[in-house]
């Protein structure tokens, strides 16, 4: 006689700590054999309360808080910060600022991809990417810390332009890590591009149609992953963005491979952007002459007793900015990056609402993973690109 | 700014019974509960306006106000490149309907909003916190709410397990404490 | 002169080697530590960091695991909120004895940047015992690192073979001089 037997589904639950969930994520499977039946984030492993904070510190002292929310995409996050507030205040910062900041986005979207890369590749089994995507990071890191002076979180934009302007040589330098870069593209391409073992684990995986990627509030890499040629850069374009040439890298199918070879082609495009930037750039002021909203130059501080009140009232009270609210979005290098402020004419703002660039990603990782193996969902968290500094905010 | 005209132009075809607000940067539709989901609907569908993203809900708190809350919705349209917010005022008794069905991307967002500031939402597949602990217990983005909050974790060593506790702010290795020679 | 060459040279004199047992013990744990990949938030990428490439922690023996029961030193890299408290503590009841922790940056010290925020644990030694302490937001890979030496500085003034926190089940939390 055969004895019967049942088979039941199985709850698997994966992180919150596990080396491949890219910091704290806590994802309930229910499986069936291997494959996926049900998948349930669990987000808020690092939820420091951002937005509450925000709501007790000055403008200028929000900065610093959108290097952390991101932390693979420093510079991206405080650039639109920074933007938003100076739309408050109805102000624009000089033309220099302008490309300096460019510059350092760009950068930071070449630093954020590089960690994609690695990560991703050190999670479905290419260590090799891991240490070479990290090669290139400590050279930016270390432009980071010429321009600013700390290797990670700058706080380097401020309302009105930069904090201050490139050392000397830092411009040099930039060019010459522009000039070799690309071959180093080239040499993970040939690492990953045409790896077998890299295909069959991407290719097909997660795939996104075109409706889908909208139903699911998807942007940045992953929308064009799926066929749009959507970029804030180019559709609202802030900052020098109008005034430089790129290409829109667009995906055909909509799957992981599509995502990787959209985003390895944005760092070549970040590329021609910073060497561009660099060629027009030209000598002037970095920051917004009026004292009340950037710290005035410390030369004249130190004859002048003006000048010394108005960084004392600067740092201490901060600058008021005219009620009103605004959402600004910029292309952050995970996808759009929002932040809506409400201001209700104090040095403080009333409200802040922070559009995290990942947070649609990761939630369609529910609707994604469905119907995959266990293993590819590994493939799924990488592929989406998620930090939870912002997530969680 | 054409842009934005336009797009008030197109809104004043459609939704002539929606209150308009016109901002330097953005236009502004003022929606109610009854309103909501009839209104989005058109605005996803439409060929003309064609919001077929959410990009963002937020909630905000006015504790001096009659309806003490307001939803704002950030809709996009990738196609025709524009943007379009909506504002919905509520109480904290009032149910608002839920989007979801609108935009599948709005379920968290929702929930969001529902663990911040205790907004409800009827018809939401499955409202629970999101982002705070599970023993969570207060909306924190509320006005009313200290920013410090009111409770703190630590572990007790005779339950052996991390325990909730009511806000001290006091470090047991803050004080002056003995060195032990290593 | 290296702890190797000392005791190449002793064995070459004499022929045998005198040793407490406690320092060779020490002078073994502190050659192959290997740490808890606790990446939480920011300091996640300068531990990377130190990981990688530049600054490359093999050359002192360490090696990331995934498992809590493979490792021997717990690296607190980020901001400990409420959510993830017990999560770290579970973890690192899972550790073998002896265990280390190290907190790295302001956040895990005391709350940093985020001190007065309603869900954030300020700092990580009120739930588990730390031995050093790394400031810094986020320290460096550099400060990453003389952190780590620091420990293995730590670890060679312990007399006993035994070097557990725990006293009869009890963990204390204790200040740390280095």
């Amino acid at each position: 006689m055969t004895e019967q037997k049942e088979f039941q589904n199985y709850t698997v639950n994966f992180g919150p700590q596990h080396p491949a969930a890219h910091g704290v994520l806590r994802l309930l499977l229910d499986l069936d054999g291997e494959v996926v039946e049900r998948a349930d984030p669990h987000i808020g492993f690092l939820h420091r309360g951002t937005e509450k904070l925000l709501e007790h510190k000055t403008y200028l002292q929000g900065v610093p808080y959108f290097d952390r929310l991101d932390y693979m995409s420093m510079m991206s996050e405080e650039h639109t910060w920074v933007l938003a507030v100076e739309k408050l205040l109805g102000i624009q910062a000089p033309e220099r600022a302008q490309y300096i900041r460019v510059i350092f986005a760009e950068l930071t979207r070449i630093l954020n991809h590089l960690l994609f890369l690695g990560a991703h590749g050190l999670d479905v089994g290419a260590m090799t990417m891991f240490i070479y995507a990290f090669r290139e990071r400590e050279e930016i890191f270390d432009m980071y810390e010429a321009a600013s002076g700390a290797r990670m979180h700058a706080a380097y934009f401020r309302p009105g332009g930069v904090a201050r302007d490139l050392p000397e040589g830092l411009a040099e330098r930039i060019k010459d890590f522009t000039d070799s870069f690309p071959s180093k593209i080239d040499e993970y391409e040939t690492l990953l591009t045409d790896n077998r073992i890299w295909k069959q684990r991407l290719v097909d995986i997660g795939v996104v149609t075109p409706q889908e990627a909208l139903d699911m509030g998807f942007a940045g890499p992953m929308l064009r992953a799926s066929g749009f040629a959507w970029d804030l850069r180019k559709a609202e374009p802030y900052d020098a963005y109008d005034r430089v040439e790129f290409d829109i890298p667009v995906g055909k199918n909509g799957d992981s491979y599509d995502r990787y070879l959209v985003r390895v082609d944005e760092i070549r495009q970040s590329n021609r952007i910073i060497r561009q930037c660099l060629e027009q750039m030209k000598p002037g002021p970095v920051r917004y002459e009026d004292f009340k909203i950037s710290p005035p130059y410390r030369k004249e501080m130190q004859r002048d007793m003006e000048s010394l009140i108005h960084h004392f009232k600067l740092f201490s009270e901060g600058f008021k900015v005219p009620p009103g609210e605004v959402y600004l979005a910029t292309e952050s290098p995970k996808g759009e990056f929002g932040v809506y402020i409400i201001s209700h004419g104090e040095n403080k703002p009333y409200r802040v609402k922070i559009r995290a660039a990942g947070y649609n990603h990761l939630q369609a990782v529910k609707r994604m993973a469905l119907g995959h193996m266990l293993a590819d969902v590994t493939t799924l968290v990488g592929t989406i690109d998620i930090v939870f500094g912002e997530i969680d905010r | 700014m054409e842009k934005l005209d336009h797009l008030e132009q197109l809104l004043a075809e459609r939704l002539a019974h929606i209150e308009r607000q016109r901002l330097p940067d953005a236009v502004v539709l003022h929606v109610t509960p009854e309103t909501l989901v009839a209104t989005m609907l058109l605005l996803r569908d439409d060929p003309q306006l064609d919001c077929k993203q959410m990009i963002d809900l937020a909630g905000v708190h006015y504790p001096e106000r009659e309806k003490a809350f307001e939803i704002v919705y950030q809709l996009l349209s990738v196609h025709k490149n524009h943007r379009l917010r909506v504002k919905l005022a509520v109480d904290e008794q009032t149910p608002v309907p839920s989007v979801t069905s609108v935009w599948w991307c709005a379920d968290w967002f929702e929930r969001e909003a529902y663990e911040m500031f205790g907004i409800l939402f009827t018809g939401h597949p499955d409202l629970r916190r999101l982002l705070t602990d599970y023993d969570f217990e207060g909306f924190p983005l509320r006005k009313d709410y200290p920013l410090s909050g009111l409770s703190e974790v630590r572990y007790d060593p005779a339950q052996k397990r991390v325990i909730r506790q009511p806000i001290q702010m006091v470090h047991p290795n803050r004080e002056p404490y003995p060195v032990n020679p290593a | 002169m290296g702890v190797i060459e000392e005791v190449r040279q002793e064995v070459a004199e004499r022929g045998y080697l005198l040793a407490s047992a406690d320092k060779l013990v020490n002078w073994a744990r502190t050659c192959s530590m290997w740490p808890m990949t606790f990446g939480l938030a920011c300091c996640a990428v300068e531990m990377m960091h130190a990981g990688a490439s530049r600054y490359d922690l093999d050359r002192f023996g360490i090696v990331f695991r995934g498992s809590p029961r493979q490792s021997d030193v717990m690296i607190v890299a980020g901001t400990l909120t409420h959510k993830m408290a017990p999560a770290l503590r579970k973890l690192y009841d899972q550790m073998p004895e002896p265990r280390w922790v190290i907190s790295m940056g302001s956040c895990a010290n005391g709350g940093g940047y985020y001190h007065h925020g309603y869900s954030v644990v300020r700092g990580c030694d009120t739930i588990v015992p730390v031995d050093i302490f790394i400031p810094g937001c986020p320290p460096t890979a550099e400060a990453f690192l003389y952190g780590i030496l620091q420990l293995h500085k730590k670890i060679h003034r312990t007399h006993t073979v035994y070097s557990g926190w725990g006293v009869n089940g009890v963990t204390q939390t204790r200040n740390v001089r280095t």
